[in-house]
């Protein structure tokens, strides 16, 4: 059997912190549960990260790529910006139904323990692999006049502001019906609100 | 034929044109120097050896042919037409150095007669002007207008007979290599994406909201200073890409952007990378960029 | 008997149709064979886009277009409610700039048009000294460029100010080179100090003078040019700086000017298709340019020499040469007055906000020019340039000459010539 390497168990703590911060809340959650998930010494875990802030800030990182990636994806396709948003949208909702702790993560604790990512993570530091794909994508969609121009953040609040709305109703158990329902809607609004006039 | 100990003639014509580069070619520092090496068929100002009406004969011959304006076939000078006057004076020249982004390109008076008009080599940025079949002669000197000393080392080059690489749009490659932002007095607020909030200030970097094209332009502006003195960027003017082969382009003043986006990268940099690294740089807030340079203390 | 000349090395060509009647000159008509279009070009660009374009009107004066464009679209500005104001930091130094550029200018012409014109009219053997003139001439547009980044082709005036924001070393930068220029200037040009050169108050002045002026005056001397080359005696100033006062002249009474009342008509030109409008004012042709604008200044030396020989061609170089000391004195004063604490720009409201209609006129070298524009929603509508050349050197009928027509009726061919271009030609403006 091949030996984990320190990249795989790297992720294997990435992935049940996450689980432990949305299930527990960032402050609750010690390293030592960390540890204890993972099935490692706490001492072992120092080793990969030196505290519980930097782990908050990789995961950041972490799930800012995971997520600049996905858009990525979607915007080197040879498709329209309105199937683009569709596609956007459908990943979003299927990462917050599949990995919903990618999510919460990004909602519950680095939106509201701003403090944790003072340093290290300021303006778009942390998120910015995400960030750029939501310029790259705006700017194809005005570039080939699918979307009128207009500041950036106006856009940007505009489409993950609703987003995350509408993933966070899904998390608190109020919508009537499952995030893929929402979908088609969804991206319809978003582009009738940002298509060119 | 002339012997090697022939000083080579030099004709300078003129398309469409303003003298813009006429009249920059004398604020050369080594004019004196410069003109012994040649003999001065003809130009717009200074004393030569022909006038425009014993020229207009086309019974002379020239070794270097100088054209500044745009090509407009139709267009006359003393009664002869550019076409007759550009087909004589080129097909004896060994060299024609286009001079101005207007006899490069077709520049700014290409809209006095758009249909017919052109550099003499390139159309914009196709190769379809007059000296199409002799475009090994041809040697573009972009800008509106030349610098004297872009001209200057294109005639010392040929007066010592050494090799001018050229680039796909015939410019030589030493001038042209150069972004217009080499060297720009701006370039530390460029790196940390600091922008100057008006006109009129030394500090900030002119590319995000003044329309600066330093970033996309091949120039040596910032690198060889106009007048020896200074360059556009240095007095808080945007490069207008004047070198350009899509110069005059349009909003000169403002940066086209898309969702505040900028439409044009640094040359030779994918948009991805431009955001990524621009979206971090901004993060940081530098205090002795942010505010008057004369104002900020060393030691705090 | 009609002879036709063609006139070169005078930013582009022109010819000339002469009626020639006992070996002088009846009558001659004027054409400028160059059309460039610059006022459609303009149209339909962005307002701001007209200073990078209207410099390129012209290579040698095309500074004064730039400011012609600034003030236009800051009186589009003013007529929409929206007024620009301007420290009086970004006011010195645009005149500063813009005398330079008339030094500049003047240099040239008397180095590369006069003097040469004078050799040829005598037939004399002295040795022509071009690039004294490209030398004086590429000192003042160093001590542009410290302001303006570069001439030719700047584009630093916009409304609300200037680009640039010079500090003591610029300024320090430029009065050296202006010092050098003003060395140069008496050294080579006059042969007396500026400040002796400027205390002058007659044409016998001049006399004692072994310079390249004293050459001009005493050759112009030679050839009776101080009776020769005679128009209205009728001048016009428009435009408005510290070195210049808008007035309408007749003689030497001075009368209110109004820039509306400047029109563009059709040339009259038999022989061949001529580009160039003429400009009025009202309905009479006037004389501008140095002469102009010293007989409104009253200026002591020019006044005595206009007592003497009118609007001769001798005033008309004399003026000239004179004006260049004046300004060189004013580029100087104007240095002394910039305080670099001001603001260099005071920001307008958008553009893209604003429209209207604005009239920019300023001294150019050769007289006034005019700037009219229209502007909707910040895009040119219209834009309408007249320049100088076109109320000096027009074409019209023998009956209603223009200033040039009529200096040169009644003297022989090569005078004619001459006095051709003793108002300092400049075809590519007349023909924008």
């Amino acid at each position: 059997m091949a030996r984990i390497t320190k990249e795989e168990r790297k992720n294997g703590i990435i992935s049940a912190a996450l689980k432990l911060f949305s299930e527990k809340g960032f402050y609750i959650t010690t390293i030592p549960d960390i540890a204890e998930k993972v099935g490692m010494s706490v001492g072992n875990f120092y080793n990969y990260f030196t505290s519980k802030d930097i782990l908050a800030k990789e995961l950041l990182i972490y799930i800012s790529t995971y997520l600049g990636e996905n858009i990525r994806d979607i915007n080197e396709r040879d498709i329209s910006t309105q199937e683009k948003i569709y596609e956007i949208v459908s990943m979003y909702f299927n990462m917050a139904e599949e990995k919903p702790e990618m999510i919460e993560y990004f909602l519950r604790v680095y939106l509201s323990n701003r403090e944790v990512f003072s340093e290290g993570c300021e303006g778009m530091l942390c998120v910015s692999p995400f960030v750029t794909e939501m310029m790259m994508f705006f700017d194809d969609g005005v570039a080939s006049s699918e979307l009128h121009d207009q500041d950036f953040f106006s856009a940007f609040g505009l489409f993950m502001g609703y987003l995350g709305g509408m993933v966070f109703l899904f998390g608190e158990k109020i919508l009537p019906q499952p995030l893929e329902w929402y979908k088609e809607s969804i991206s319809q609004n978003i582009y009738n609100a940002l298509k060119s006039r | 034929m002339h012997s090697n100990l022939a000083k080579p003639r030099l004709l300078w014509l003129q398309g469409v044109t303003c003298n813009g580069n006429t009249h920059s070619f004398l604020n050369l520092h080594s004019l004196e120097q410069l003109l012994s090496k040649f003999e001065l068929l003809y130009h717009p100002s200074l004393p030569a050896l022909f006038s425009l009406e014993d020229l207009s004969k086309c019974h002379q011959k020239c070794d270097i042919l100088i054209f500044e304006g745009t090509y407009d076939p139709m267009m006359q000078r003393d009664g002869i037409s550019l076409e007759k006057w550009l087909q004589h004076y080129s097909s004896c020249a060994r060299y024609v150095i286009a001079v101005g982004t207007c006899a490069s390109f077709g520049g700014i008076f290409k809209a006095s007669a758009p249909e017919r008009s052109s550099g003499v080599l390139f159309d914009a940025d196709k190769k379809s002007g007059p000296l199409v079949t002799i475009e090994q002669k041809v040697i573009n000197l972009s800008g509106c207008p030349i610098h004297p000393e872009w001209l200057e080392y294109v005639l010392m080059m040929i007066s010592a007979q050494k090799e001018i690489l050229l680039d796909e749009l015939h410019r030589p490659r030493e001038l042209y290599s150069n972004l217009a932002h080499h060297g720009c007095t701006r370039n530390e607020y460029f790196e940390w994406k600091v922008d100057a909030e008006n006109f009129g200030e030394k500090e900030g970097c002119l590319y995000y909201t003044q329309g600066c094209r330093a970033p996309m332009t091949h120039a040596s502006c910032n690198k060889i200073l106009w007048n020896d003195v200074s360059s556009k960027t240095r007095v808080g003017t945007p490069c207008f890409g004047c070198t350009e082969s899509d110069f005059p382009r349009r909003d000169l003043f403002s940066t086209k952007t898309n969702m505040s986006i900028p439409v044009d990268v640094p040359l030779g940099v994918s948009k991805r990378s431009y955001l990524t690294l621009a979206g971090i740089a901004k993060t940081f807030h530098i205090k002795r960029l942010e505010g008057k340079l004369i104002d900020y203390k060393t030691v705090r | 008997m009609t002879t036709k000349q063609f006139v070169e090395q005078i930013e582009g060509e022109a010819s000339i149709y002469f009626d020639i009647k006992d070996d002088k000159v009846e009558f001659a008509t004027i054409t400028f064979p160059h059309f460039r279009g610059m006022e459609s070009i303009l149209k339909g660009k962005s307002a701001l886009d007209a200073l990078v374009i209207t410099p390129r009107v012209c290579g040698i004066c095309g500074h004064a277009h730039l400011m012609a464009t600034v003030r236009a679209l800051e009186d589009v500005y003013k007529n929409s409610s929206n007024p620009v104001s301007l420290s009086t930091k970004a006011e010195v130094i645009r005149e500063f700039t813009l005398v330079i550029e008339m030094i500049q200018n003047h240099f040239k012409w008397i180095y590369l048009s006069i003097i040469p014109e004078l050799i040829k009219l005598t037939q004399t053997t002295r040795i022509q000294t071009p690039l004294k003139g490209a030398y004086a001439s590429s000192l003042a547009s160093k001590a542009i460029a410290v302001f303006a980044g570069q001439w030719p082709h700047s584009s630093y005036m916009l409304p609300g100010g200037i680009t640039s924001d010079p500090t003591n070393i610029d300024i320090l930068k430029a009065t050296s080179y202006l010092d050098e220029l003003i060395l140069f200037f008496e050294k080579e040009t006059l042969g007396v100090t500026l400040e002796q050169f400027l205390s002058f108050e007659s044409c016998k002045d001049f006399a004692s003078l072994q310079s390249d002026v004293g050459f001009i005056e005493s050759t112009l001397i030679d050839v009776r040019m101080n009776t020769k080359g005679f128009a209205y005696d009728r001048f016009l100033v428009i435009g408005k700086h510290n070195f210049s006062k808008p007035s309408k002249m007749k003689h030497t009474r001075s009368f209110h000017v109004e820039s509306a009342l400047v029109k563009s008509v059709k040339p009259y030109a038999p022989q061949e298709k001529s580009f160039a409008l003429n400009a009025v004012y009202k309905d009479d042709y006037y004389e501008t340019g140095p002469l102009a604008r010293s007989m409104s200044n009253a200026v002591p030396v020019i006044k005595n020499i206009h007592r003497r020989f009118k609007d001769s061609a001798y005033s008309r170089v004399m003026a000239r040469v004179f004006e260049l000391a004046s300004l060189m004195q004013e580029a100087k004063l104007l240095l002394e007055k910039i305080d670099i604490t001001q603001p260099s720009y005071n920001k307008p409201v958008d553009f893209s906000k604003i429209s209207g209609s604005g009239v920019g006129v300023v001294e150019a070298p050769r007289g006034p020019l005019l700037h009219r524009v229209e502007v909707q929603n910040g895009v040119i509508t219209s834009y309408e340039i007249i320049t100088p050349t076109q109320f000096n050197i027009g074409s019209s009928t023998q009956e209603n000459p223009t200033p040039a027509q009529k200096a040169m009726i009644g003297v022989s061919e090569a005078e004619a010539m001459f006095i051709f271009k003793t108002f300092d030609v400049c075809s590519v403006c007349t023909t924008h």
